[in-house]
C-alpha cells in the first residue's frame, strides 16, 4: 500500500519537475523520525534534519551517510543553525535549551538552560558568539568563551523571528516581531541601524557576503534589501505569492535562495527560488506539487539545493539554475 | 484544569438576563461572576503573536462594515494592570482573519487600534472569524502596550467554536498553540432570531514592570 502511493506520488510530480528540478538524493528515515525542517551547513555537505522522534539527525552529502544523531532531553527542537563553516550545529528546544554539537565528531561544545521556545539562532563567523532568540523574550548575545551573556537585544514587543551576523562579523541582524530589523555591532551589542520601512514581520534575514548588504523576507512575500550602513530599505525584488521564510546566499554571493511557504496553510507544496541579487530576477524556480521544502542551501559548486520531507523520506532537490 | 477567572460585571448579567440567550460553556462562570471594583488581577495569559501581525493599524473600533458576511461580533472589556489600575496612555491593537480564515496582508480589513475611555475600557464591532488550515481554533489576536508595563500579545478565543464540542473546559487543548482556558471566552448571542450578534467580554491584565 505504501509504496503504492509513493508510486502515484511520483508520477504526479515527476512530469511538473521540468528542467529547474532534479531530485538529487532521497534519505530514508525510521518511520516515526519524519524530518520536520532541516538545517543545510554552507558548503553543502551536512544536511541536520529536526526528526518528530525528537532527535536531530545529520546526514553527510551527498553520501546521504547518517554520521550524528543528537537529542535535547525530551524538548521539541525548534532551531537548527550551522556555523559559518559547518564545523558546528546549534540546536534550539521547545523548552528553551540550546545545545551546541562539534560535526561531525559528535562533541558537545556548550549547553544552555532553558526557558521559553527557542525561535532562532545565529553563530558568529569566527564562534565566539551566539544569538539566540526565543519567544516572546529579547534576543539574547553569548560570550561563548565564558559562556555568559553580553547583553540582551530587546524588541518593542514579542521578541525576534530570525538572527544572522555578517561574515565579517561586525553586525548581527535581528527581524523582530514588531517588524523593525534593528542592526548590532556584534560584540558589544549597541544598536547600529533600526529599519522601519516594513509593516508586516520579517521571518529570514541574511547578510550579502561583503556584509554590507542584508536581505530581509517575510509577510509581505518580498525580499527586500536594506543597506546596512544607513537602515533603509533599497531595493525591493518582484513580490511573489506566498510569504519568504528562510534565504541562503550562495558562497560567491550572486545567487540568493528564498524558500517560501503558504502561511495560512504551512504544510502546502511552496516554491523555492533562486534569485539572481544583482539583476533582481528569479534566476530559477522550483514549485514542484506535493512538495513543501523544509530547508534550503548551497553545494560546493554553488548549485542551490532543498530538502522536502515524504513521509519517512527526506528529499533533497537541486536547483539546475537554467532560468525560466 | 486550567485556572479561570470570569469578568462578566453585574451590569452585563443583567443585560444578558435580559433578552439573550447565553452559550456558556460553565454554570460556574456566571455563578462566579465579579464586581467592578479595582482589585489585583492575574495577568492575561500570553499567546502566539503568529504570522500576520501588520502596524499602523487605523485607529477605529469598526472593523465590520455593512453588508460583511459572518456573524456579527461585539468583543468589549477592559485593560488593566495586575494592580487592578488602568495603565495611562496605553494602546491595544487587535488584528484576525475575515468570516473565511484569511487575513488581510494588502490592506488593514479587521485590523484596528482601539479607541479606549479613560478607564481602560473598550468595544469594537467585527465578525466572528474563521478558521483556517494551520490553526485548529478560532481566534482574534491582541497587542496591548504601556508605558511602564510588559507587552502583551495574546489571543481571544470562543467557547462557541465547533472545536471545542461544546466542551472548552475539557477540549481547549484541542488547538496546540492555546495552552490557558483562560483565554476561551463565553460567547453571548443578543437579538432576535433573525439578527442574531455575538457579545463577547475579555479583558486585558498587563504586568508592571
Amino acid at each position: 500500500m505504501r509504496s503504492m502511493r509513493w508510486f502515484c506520488a511520483l508520477v504526479l510530480i515527476l512530469p511538473a519537475l521540468g528542467e529547474n528540478l532534479k531530485l538529487e538524493r532521497t534519505i530514508t528515515v525510521p518511520p516515526d523520525a519524519v524530518v520536520r525542517f532541516t538545517a543545510i551547513s554552507p558548503k553543502g555537505d551536512w544536511i541536520a534534519g529536526a526528526c518528530q522522534d525528537g532527535r536531530v539527525r545529520v546526514w553527510s552529502f551527498p553520501s546521504g551517510e547518517l554520521r550524528q544523531a543528537f537529542d535535547l532531553e525530551d524538548q521539541r527542537v525548534t532551531s537548527l543553525r550551522f556555523s559559518a563553516d559547518g564545523a558546528w550545529l546549534a540546536v534550539g528546544g521547545d523548552r528553551g535549551g540550546v545545545r551546541i554539537w562539534n560535526i561531525p565528531s559528535g562533541k558537545l561544545r556548550l549547553q544552555l538552560k532553558g526557558g521559553e521556545p527557542v525561535v532562532a539562532l545565529a553563530i558568529s563567523p569566527d564562534r565566539s558568539l551566539l544569538a539566540a532568540a526565543r519567544k516572546d523574550e529579547p534576543a539574547q548575545l553569548w560570550d561563548l568563551s565564558t559562556e555568559r551573556v553580553i547583553t540582551e537585544l530587546p524588541a518593542r514587543f514579542a521578541g525576534s523571528l530570525s538572527l544572522d551576523f555578517s561574515p565579517d562579523g561586525q553586525w548581527l541582524a535581528c527581524a523582530d516581531a514588531d517588524t523593525q530589523i534593528r542592526i548590532y555591532e556584534s560584540r558589544t551589542g549597541a544598536l547600529r541601524a533600526t529599519t522601519s520601512d516594513l509593516l508586516l514581520e520579517t521571518f529570514a534575514v541574511a547578510f550579502s557576503v561583503d556584509s554590507k548588504s542584508l536581505y530581509v523576507g517575510g509577510a509581505d512575500k518580498t525580499v527586500s534589501v536594506i543597506d546596512v550602513a544607513g537602515g533603509k530599505v533599497v531595493r525591493t525584488f518582484p513580490r511573489q505569492t506566498y510569504a519568504v521564510s528562510e534565504f541562503a546566499s550562495s558562497a560567491d554571493g550572486k545567487i540568493l535562495l528564498a524558500l517560501y511557504f503558504d502561511e495560512t496553510d504551512t504544510a502546502k507544496p511552496a516554491p523555492v527560488v533562486a534569485w539572481d541579487v544583482a539583476a533582481e530576477s528569479v534566476q530559477a524556480e522550483a514549485s514542484p506539487p506535493q512538495v513543501t521544502p523544509n530547508g534550503g542551501g548551497f553545494l560546493g559548486n554553488g548549485r542551490g539545493i532543498f530538502t522536502s520531507s515524504a513521509g519517512a523520506k527526506l528529499q533533497v532537490w537541486s536547483l539546475q539554475n537554467r532560468g525560466r | 484544569m486550567a485556572w479561570y477567572r470570569p469578568s462578566l460585571t453585574r451590569r452585563e448579567i443583567l443585560g444578558n438576563f435580559l433578552g439573550s440567550l447565553a452559550i456558556l460553556s460553565s454554570s460556574r462562570v456566571l455563578g462566579a461572576a465579579e464586581a467592578s471594583a479595582p482589585q489585583h488581577r492575574r495577568p492575561t495569559p500570553p499567546n502566539e503573536i503568529g504570522p500576520f501581525y501588520k502596524k499602523n493599524a487605523p485607529k477605529t473600533a469598526t472593523l465590520r462594515t455593512p453588508g460583511d458576511p459572518g456573524m456579527p461580533l461585539t468583543v468589549r472589556g477592559q485593560l488593566f494592570n495586575t494592580r487592578g489600575d488602568a495603565p495611562p496612555n496605553a494602546v491595544i491593537e487587535v488584528w484576525q482573519a475575515d468570516h473565511l480564515g484569511h487575513y488581510d496582508l494588502d490592506g488593514y480589513r479587521y485590523r484596528a487600534q482601539l479607541p479606549l475611555d479613560p478607564a481602560g475600557g473598550y468595544q469594537f464591532d467585527s465578525v466572528i472569524p474563521g478558521h483556517y488550515p494551520d490553526r485548529v481554533g478560532q481566534h482574534i489576536h491582541f497587542l496591548a502596550l504601556a508605558s511602564g508595563h510588559k507587552p502583551l500579545v495574546t489571543q481571544l478565543y470562543f467557547a462557541t467554536d465547533p472545536v471545542f464540542d461544546g466542551d472548552p473546559d475539557h477540549n481547549f487543548g484541542r488547538d496546540p498553540l492555546l495552552r490557558s482556558r483562560e483565554l476561551v471566552r463565553p460567547v453571548v448571542l443578543t437579538g432576535d432570531p433573525h439578527e442574531m450578534q455575538a457579545l463577547v467580554h475579555f479583558d486585558l491584565v498587563l504586568e508592571l514592570l
